[in-house]
């Protein structure tokens, strides 16, 4: 599986000034994190139903200049979330290629229904809420162990809860809502923040845990080894299960030529393929993959 | 014989709008460190916190600052330190660096990360003199012991 590093701050929001977004991930290095999410936002429920398109999901949004120049400090993901008040986006997630771009998706439901079938049955890797307009929706003893015995990830956000004394009360109400309902587990803490001042270290963070209601252990472990295992289960939403996969890095080159009958058949299986691809034992797992990844044995 | 347990926190002062030197003073810090702490754990919060509290040190060139509180409330003081936007009169944050229960070792960790931050910083100034005093100033630290 690809490596990322601690620490994780899985929800940066994408700003169009690429500026400001550049001084907030300036800012995450500097105070060292190793991960982070550029978050996106779709509303799910205020689209055109009208108009019939293919994907109704948009494409993430190439990061590319960014992802070079921050290259060996740091590895940016893409995360999309998706607003919702009814089951039907279920359908349009199931056919959407464009989800699958996406390293992680989150789900972001506005009424109580949605927030039940987020827990069982939604096919992302994340359960957040909505700061701004206060937290109406907590959620049941039996959806939350459902959503955990899934594993699926909840959300807390600190970055606007520092901002604002109300969202701080209510993030305090949602945080010791899991504490009550069950034991606080699968929890993870990103930053939301906007600009870079919101920003606050990892440490800063986990003894955040404290007014949240989450022990020394949990508290570290939601910005660590809870993130890590969500990027992993994002991982395998994606490319099905598998523990290793197969991914082209580079133009092909073939150093060993000894053994011209093994070439032979690498050629004949690259297909005419510019691309070298790095070798490992494929064990398989009876699941599609995309097109793009090819499966080859090591011989 | 009974211990009394300590446990030492070390911070970097995060200005927001980045400047050389800070204004800040060991009573200012300890004044609003103790009156954030007021507002988010309340009169009860406060009590336990203040006992014991003190700042031991802050350097306003490299930012760092060692507050001391005792080993039952720590954890109320470092879970307020990510709240705090406001220092003095100066908009600015913290970040916890370290936590540790004896002073010596807080030390050791100031030292290490001073040394990296010198590395950075000594580049950028041009002539020797103001480098050597540079260097004098953010290692004086080490002359107090």
């Amino acid at each position: 599986m690809e490596k990322t590093y601690p620490f994780y701050d899985l929800c940066i929001p994408y700003q169009k000034d690429e500026k400001a977004l550049r001084e907030i991930i300036k800012e995450a290095i500097s105070l060292g994190y190793k991960t982070i999410a550029i978050e996106q936002v779709f509303d799910h429920s205020r689209r055109d139903a009208t108009k019939r398109v293919p994907d109704i999901f948009p494409p993430p949004v190439t990061l590319k200049s960014l992802e070079d120049e921050f290259k060996n400090q740091l590895k940016i993901l893409q995360r999309l979330t998706i607003l919702y008040v009814d089951v039907s986006v279920a359908h349009a997630m199931t056919n959407s290629l464009n989800l699958k771009k996406y390293d992680l998706v989150a789900g972001q439901p506005k009424t109580d229904a949605a927030l039940t079938h987020c827990c069982t049955t939604f096919a992302g890797d994340l359960v957040t809420f909505d700061t701004d307009g206060g937290v109406k929706l907590l959620v049941n003893r039996k959806a939350y162990q459902i959503g955990v015995k899934r594993g699926l990830f909840f959300e807390i956000k600190y970055g606007p809860a520092i901002r604002d004394s109300n969202v701080r009360k209510d993030m305090i109400k949602l945080a010791h809502n899991y504490c009550v309902r069950g034991k606080t587990k699968s929890i993870i803490f990103s930053s939301g923040a906007t600009n870079p001042f919101e920003l606050r270290g990892p440490y800063d963070v986990a003894n955040l845990a404290y007014i949240f209601g989450l022990s020394e252990d949990q508290g570290k472990n939601a910005v660590n080894k809870a993130c890590r295992q969500l990027f992993l289960r994002a991982q395998g939403r994606r490319i099905g299960k598998t523990f290793m996969f197969v991914r082209s890095t580079g133009p092909v080159v073939f150093s060993d030529s000894s053994d011209s009958d093994d070439a032979d058949s690498e050629k004949a299986a690259d297909d005419g393929s510019d691309e070298n691809e790095e070798m490992g034992n494929f064990v398989d797992t009876n699941s599609p993959e995309p097109p793009s990844k090819k499966k080859k044995k090591l011989v | 014989m009974v211990r009394i347990k300590n446990r030492y926190v070390v911070v970097r002062i995060v200005p927001e709008k980045p400047t050389n030197i800070l204004k800040i003073d060991d009573a200012v810090l300890a004044k609003s460190v103790l009156r954030n702490v007021k507002k988010y754990y309340g009169d009860y919060g406060l009590g336990t916190v203040e006992h014991g509290f003190r700042v031991k040190y802050c350097n306003e060139r490299t930012k760092i600052a060692i507050m001391r509180c005792l080993h039952r409330s720590h954890r109320t003081l470092t879970s307020t330190l990510p709240l705090i936007t406001m220092i003095g009169d100066v908009r600015a944050k913290f970040h916890t660096l370290y936590v540790g229960a004896t002073i010596i070792h807080c030390n050791k960790f100031i030292i290490n990360h001073q040394q990296r931050f010198l590395d950075e910083m000594v580049g950028q100034i041009a002539s020797a003199k103001e480098r050597k005093d540079f260097i004098k100033r953010v290692m004086e630290f080490d002359l107090e012991q």
